[in-house]
């Protein structure tokens, strides 16, 4: 993939999945001031004990893979294959994802590795302007020189 | 609770109608399953038609009305269910509950799909099109996807081996290949399933279920009107119709549904997963039957693998389950495929189940799981039945 496929450029899937914050776009959760739990999308009310009050939370942007696939087939919309995987997050939220930066898929992924969230291109609409989301790729470790 | 007995069964092949009409495949079904009850249409009371999206696809909006309409059979309450790929079950639970509370005395249900009328690519949007909850679907969350995301992690946490996941499929297809109103015929090698056009890793083709178009009907009555109508009546002990919960914590090696539904079913009938001689279940991927089976409680929680491996689940084993050849064999023919697993289940507790049959079987398990999103699905039925 080119080297700007994490620019600003083309809409996001569902705007209020997303906030801008000092650490670039994050996704936004509920978080229950009662029971604690988060949760993503954002909730008109706590499902858990319908009581709480519910505040708005940056989600981590870093999460451990929980288990992953290649996506063989797919949506006529979107480029195939594609990995798809689910990130633990640390607020208790599994989060649904595609996962970018991974080839080859089979040697990178690790089941429980690293994480971390970017903000690209999935597919493209019918007019052909591109449809942004967040995805996850494995966290790039500093090689030592 | 009165005890409830399913008296007649009817089904049409599964496979490809495109030259009928949806009508004609549930007519076929409801009069088949009425002759073999040996009831006038006139004595039904009630009737529940399963159908899950035949609104995208041609008619489906009060199908049930329009089906039963040919057999004379108007004028009582008809009503529409749909739950995802349990929707067939749905109905069949409704007509029972019907039945059993006291309500009537003597029920139809139904389920029938058309799917063939549209290709693939279009069906596939309507279904991610159906993610909307967390607008999963929009990016590239699919039936096979989830599925192959829960056979990838039960393998790294039970070693559970890619040869385990295609062992399902030539159970199944082994079984389907005895089973006449199958859709796919013939018997598969282990080879051909792992050398199969890949789908979603590790699942290949033969590991997912294929569509298709069919009906399957059954009669229900009170145990004390079937003695007049049948010799071979075949009791319903347990019913049970959960939602999910979609856990998040948890490892995503199991599904919720199946677990509370499998416990308040053996409640139910007073029975447990030693006492059950064989069992129907949801066999959508490879992977999902290798799941029930530890969900069910045939084998603990990790040893689904070494199930299929063992032959604990084929003829002879512990508990055969999908005789009928299951969804990979006969295809998933949504609106339907419920109502098949139990007329399956009603063939072989009377012993009419032909080259299928499961010697000496008293009691047997039903499960239908339907709808999926993030880690859970949406409805989970299972039915004890026993002669």
């Amino acid at each position: 993939m080119s080297g700007n496929q994490y620019s600003g450029k083309g809409k996001l899937i569902e705007e209020r999945w997303f906030k801008d914050s000092p650490e670039g776009m994050v996704l936004v959760g509920s978080r229950c001031e009662t029971c604690k739990k988060t949760f993503f999308p954002k909730k008109l009310v706590c499902p858990d004990c319908f009581d709480g009050e519910l505040k708005e939370v940056p989600l981590s942007k870093k999460g451990k893979l929980h288990t992953y696939a290649l996506s063989v087939m797919g949506p006529s919309d979107m480029e195939k294959p594609y990995v798809i995987g689910f990130i633990d997050l640390p607020e208790g939220i599994k989060l649904f994802a595609i996962l970018t930066d991974c080839d080859p898929w089979d040697e990178v992924l690790k089941i429980d590795m690293e994480m971390e969230m970017v903000i690209g291109k999935i597919k493209e609409d019918e007019y052909g302007n591109s449809i942004r989301s967040y995805k996850f790729r494995p966290v790039v470790t500093e090689v030592k020189r | 609770m009165r005890e409830v007995a399913i008296v007649g069964i009817g089904g049409t092949k599964f496979g490809s109608h495109t030259d009928r009409s949806i009508r004609d495949l549930g007519v076929e079904a409801c009069l088949k399953a009425i002759r073999d009850a040996n009831v006038k249409p006139k004595d039904i009371e009630i009737a529940y038609a399963g159908n899950f999206a035949q609104w995208e696809w041609g008619q489906g909006l009060f199908i049930g009305q329009v089906v039963l309409r040919e057999l004379g059979l108007t004028k009582i309450p008809i009503t529409r269910v749909e739950n995802g790929c349990a929707t067939g079950s749905c109905a069949f639970r409704e007509a029972w509950y019907k039945v059993a509370s006291g309500a009537c005395d003597i029920a139809l249900a139904f389920g029938v799909e058309q799917m063939k009328v549209v290709d693939s690519s279009k069906m596939l949007s309507i279904f991610t099109g159906l993610q909307y909850a967390e607008r999963e679907g929009d990016m590239g969350f699919t039936a096979p996807g989830l599925f192959a995301l829960l056979a990838r992690r039960h393998m790294e946490e039970f070693g559970t081996t890619r040869e385990q996941l295609a062992m399902v499929t030539v159970k199944n297809r082994k079984f389907g290949a005895l089973n006449p109103d199958s859709q796919l015929p013939n018997a598969v090698t282990l080879e051909e399933v792992l050398n199969a056009r890949m789908i979603c890793d590790p699942l290949t083709l033969p590991q997912c279920c294929p569509r298709g178009d069919g009906a399957a009907a059954a009669v229900l009555m009170t145990k004390e009107l079937a003695k007049r109508y049948t010799s071979t009546p075949v009791y319903v002990a347990a019913s049970v119709q959960v939602s999910g919960t979609y856990p998040d914590e948890e490892s995503f090696t199991f599904f919720d549904t199946d677990v509370r539904a499998a416990k308040a079913a053996y409640e139910m009938a007073g029975l447990g997963p030693e006492d059950i001689d064989l069992a129907e279940v949801h066999d959508c991927f490879s992977s999902a039957e290798i799941v029930h089976y530890e969900d069910l409680g045939f084998c603990e929680k990790g040893e689904g693998g070494r199930f299929i491996e063992e032959g604990l689940s084929d003829r002879g084993g512990k508990i055969p389950v999908n005789t009928s050849g299951g969804l990979l064999s006969k295809g998933h023919v949504i609106g339907a495929t419920g109502m098949s697993q139990i007329i399956e289940m009603v063939r072989q507790l009377r012993g009419q189940a032909g080259k299928r049959q499961v010697q000496g079987a008293k009691v047997g398990l039903q499960h239908n799981a339907g709808g999926f999103f993030h880690t859970d699905t949406a409805c989970c039925v299972i039915h004890i039945l026993k002669r």
